[in-house]
């Protein structure tokens, strides 16, 4: 049988390591002491070192659970440092970003995006911020794209921060959380006042250069009533023969009216753990939109979370995810509908392939209250060959007699059929095939914002041109 | 309860979710069993192996509670024309073990009525076991009809070898908590299983169940159809998994379920899996889960319906479906006399008279 040869995502972009130049790299594994140190270098208030210290004794008590999920096997904190900070202050001009940090995000492209499509741009070099700046006609507007650092240094904005970090995504949610709010460093806080509507997207980029490190930023976006606001986040890290480890948390809150979308495209490296928490709760008749890109990582647990609270407002997630050799990737989202009228649908693909494992699993919860409350899940995989493994597992908990949901999931391979009809209309068995696949993948791909970031062209690009055979 | 144990994880799927939303499993208190502690098989040992979508640890409960098993065999090549009936409506806290052996070739109807009525409370349980061999065909209809006071416990397995067809029905029509498992080892090349599951969950009512279908031969088919409705105050939960093992080339699944909401404070949940481990496959899963539309209501209303006698229409039609497809006496009386406690007395002699159906000697 013919297969479809579909060759891994071109990583040449990504695996270009800089030396650790006097960067300050904290001891590897999990203290006491540490957390104290990180909490001490960033002048915190009172507040934040007791939560850190708290979080730090929770992730010891809790444990991850044993029933479902991939293997966390090969991630040891005693081997990861939590704290790596380039010798670089954080600054709002490239031309004062250390040389071999700049030719990172160059080789990126970000400086370029910002200069063409984006209203501001924070840059994350392993546990710190290295770049923080935009567009003065944006400021003028009232809106706030800054550090939760400097946010906390700020009289006025300390009790905003205060008011709202941790608190959708609690510490307790599970084990990688606590860690999170133990170790949190590098951060972005967005505020966009009422009525405010951002021309171009923000963007953050998170780059890990550190072997044997852990990346752990906070993204904290207040999106006031009829704000709009596009956010984008770029990951991605070279390739080491250590586990790293990514446990960032994203807290959006979508004021009434406002809308809200939330790109991500992750192309982390293959020795990666990337064990990311991310929610959002809107209120009434708002909007929240996510979209996802899953290409990298050894292992991945990812699942944005949306609260429908208020009534009248809904929630689309968009997602597609490329599973490769060695990784395992767990994905999907989960949908909470608590007011009326709200609507909710989930659209994603998987491709599979050498031995690469996806797994969708989402949830949608209609409360009691939920009435007319609509969702709609569709799943679609695509495995490109027989190493490879999908699996997809949607929970729905329905509560509202006058709710509904409808939910689609299929799995398989490029119909014969489909192939022999393309190749009487004068196609080759490669041109088809390809053509198959492009079209499976494009509906969600289209949808990521390669125009507003030049590296994402190269993330989504997966090379439909391969051999065939 | 005096002299209880509970049971923890009873009918877990394979592939497991958040632990939050207590989807996983269900945990059911049952009477401890009569015999603890017995080391010996009663029936051969090729039964032990099969799984039942119960779980083992409901199933070693079941087979300590069961005074006996029972082993039937269904010669190769012959039809047997009477159906093979476990019983278990006969007195409380029945236990059943049941293991059958349908011979190469060979074709038999198995039915499982649990149909008590019987006033106070009790927990029943029915464990049956099915080899399939080559090319047999086997026909299953289970029916667990019992009054709002019953646990029931449900345990069906079968191990369908090549060729070998297996139709399951199932109707789960009262209980004040039902778990039922049903697992089916598509182990030979071009084995089939086609199943239908229907239900009605009263109000204050727990369905709980778990269908699992691992297809390993080649060109496999499962099709598995669930349909039901949910009164007031009801809880079901749907467990469903098809699972695509590596080599089972040319295999077909498909999972379908309908849910009528037809009252306040239900929950329904619902965990639709697939698991592919093979490209040369096709996995499909479609739900629609929620209450009657305004334009089918508007509909019926125009032909005179109003909206309770129109879910009172879609109960009576899963009752009549259940007696149509009744294949002896017992099961059909468990389903007239559960019919007669949910549509009233006249609703369901109605039914019978319109179906014809005559198992009792005339009604």
């Amino acid at each position: 049988m013919a297969r479809t040869h579909v060759q891994d995502i071109n990583r040449s972009l990504y695996d270009f390591v800089m030396p650790e130049v006097d960067a300050e790299r904290y001891a590897d594994g999990l203290t006491p002491a540490i957390v104290r140190a990180i909490s001490e270098k960033k002048h915190e208030p009172a507040w934040m070192l007791e939560m850190r210290l708290e979080a730090l004794e929770r992730y010891h008590t809790m444990q991850m659970p044993a029933n479902w999920g991939p293997s966390t096997k090969g991630l040891d904190l005693n081997h990861i440092s939590t704290y790596v900070a380039p010798n670089a202050k954080r600054t709002n001009s490239w031309d004062d970003v250390p040389a071999d940090i700049k030719e990172t995000f160059e080789r990126l492209g970000i400086p370029e995006a910002e200069r063409e499509t984006l209203a501001g741009v924070g840059a994350q070099y392993d546990s710190e911020i290295v770049y923080h700046n935009m567009r003065e006609s944006v400021a003028d507007q009232g809106v706030i794209y800054t550090t939760i650092e400097d946010a906390l240094a700020d009289p006025e904005l300390e009790p905003v921060v205060r008011k709202h970090f941790g608190t959708l995504i609690p510490m307790t949610e599970h084990k990688f959380s606590a860690l999170h709010y133990a170790v949190w460093s590098g951060s972005s806080f967005v505020y966009v006042p009422a009525g405010v509507t951002l021309p171009f997207p923000l963007q953050s980029y998170f780059r890990l250069n550190a072997q044997g490190a852990g990346q752990f930023e906070h993204t904290l976006i207040i999106v006031e009533e009829g704000g709009n606001l596009h956010f984008i986040e770029g990951c991605s890290a070279p390739k080491y023969n250590v586990a790293n480890l990514h446990a960032g948390a994203v807290e959006i809150f979508v004021g009434s009216g406002a809308h809200m979308r939330y790109s991500t495209i992750e192309n982390w490296s293959k020795n990666m753990f990337n064990l990311n928490t991310k929610r959002a709760t809107v209120g009434a008749d708002a909007h929240m939109e996510w979209v996802s890109g899953s290409f990298g990582s050894h292992v991945s647990y990812l699942y944005p979370s949306t609260i429908l609270a208020g009534d009248n407002s809904d929630c689309e997630f968009t997602g597609i995810t490329f599973a490769g050799a060695t990784q395992d990737l767990d994905t999907g989202c989960k949908v909470t509908m608590n007011g009326k009228n709200t609507n909710a649908s989930v659209n994603t693909k998987s491709i599979s392939k050498d031995g690469g494992i996806n797994t969708f699993r989402s949830s949608v919860i209609i409360g009691p209250r939920a009435e007319n409350a609509r969702a709609s899940v569709s799943c679609q995989s695509l495995m490109l060959d027989d190493m490879s493994r999908s699996d997809t597992i949607p929970a729905m908990d329905v509560r509202c007699a006058g709710a509904s949901v409808g939910h689609e999931a299929t799995i398989g391979r490029i119909a014969d059929e489909t192939v022999f009809y393309l190749m009487s209309r004068g196609c080759s068995e490669g041109e088809a095939r390809t053509m198959v696949v492009n079209g499976f993948a494009n509906p969600i791909s289209k949808e990521l914002p390669m125009e507003y970031a030049v590296e994402m062209n190269n993330l989504i690009k997966l090379e439909m041109e391969g051999a065939i055979g | 309860m005096a002299g209880t144990i509970q049971l923890a994880h009873v009918n877990t799927p394979p592939a497991q979710t958040w632990n939050y939303l207590r989807i996983n499993d269900i945990a059911i208190e049952v009477p401890v069993p009569r015999e603890q502690g017995a080391a010996f098989n009663r029936l051969p040992r090729i039964f032990d192996g099969i799984e039942c979508g119960i779980g083992d640890e409901a199933r070693d409960w079941i087979v300590a509670s069961t005074p006996d098993a029972r082993y039937i065999e269904v010669p190769a090549r012959t039809t047997r024309v009477d159906p093979i009936v476990v019983d278990i409506a006969a007195e409380r806290d029945t236990a059943a073990d049941t293991g059958i052996c349908v011979r190469e070739g060979a074709e038999a109807t198995i039915v499982i009525v649990a149909g008590a009525a019987l006033p106070g409370e009790a927990t029943t349980s029915a464990l049956t076991r099915i080899i399939a061999e080559r090319f047999s065909k086997v026909h299953i209809m289970e029916i667990i009809a019992l009054s709002g006071s019953f646990r029931h416990l449900e345990g069906l397995g079968v191990d369908a070898a090549h060729g070998a067809h297996v139709d399951v029905r199932q109707y789960f029509l009262g209980g004040k908590t039902v778990a039922a498992g049903f697992a089916a080892n598509l182990a030979g090349d071009d084995a089939t299983v086609e199943l239908s599951c229907r239900y009605l969950v009263g109000t204050g009512e727990t369905l709980d169940i778990n269908h699992i279908v691992r297809a390993r031969g080649r060109n496999t088919r499962e099709d598995m159809a669930v349909s039901g409705m949910l009164a007031d105050g009801s809880t079901k939960t749907l467990r469903e998994t098809i699972d695509l093992i590596h080599g089972a080339k040319g295999s077909q699944g498909n999972e379908a379920e309908t849910v009528l909401i037809a009252g306040e404070n239900i929950r329904n949940k619902t965990l639709p899996v697939i698991l592919c481990d093979e490209d040369d496959v096709a996995g499909n899963h479609g739900a629609t889960i929620g209450a009657i539309s305004p334009e089918q209501l508007a509909y019926l209303q125009v032909r005179g319906l109003s909206e309770d006698e129109a879910v009172a229409l879609f109960a009576r039609s899963i009752f009549d479906d259940a007696l149509i497809h009744a294949p002896e006496a017992i099961s059909a009386a468990a389903v007239a006399q559960r019919a007669e406690a949910v549509l009233g007395i006249e609703a369901s002699r109605d039914s019978l008279e319109a179906l014809g159906t005559d198992f009792f000697g005339g009604v």
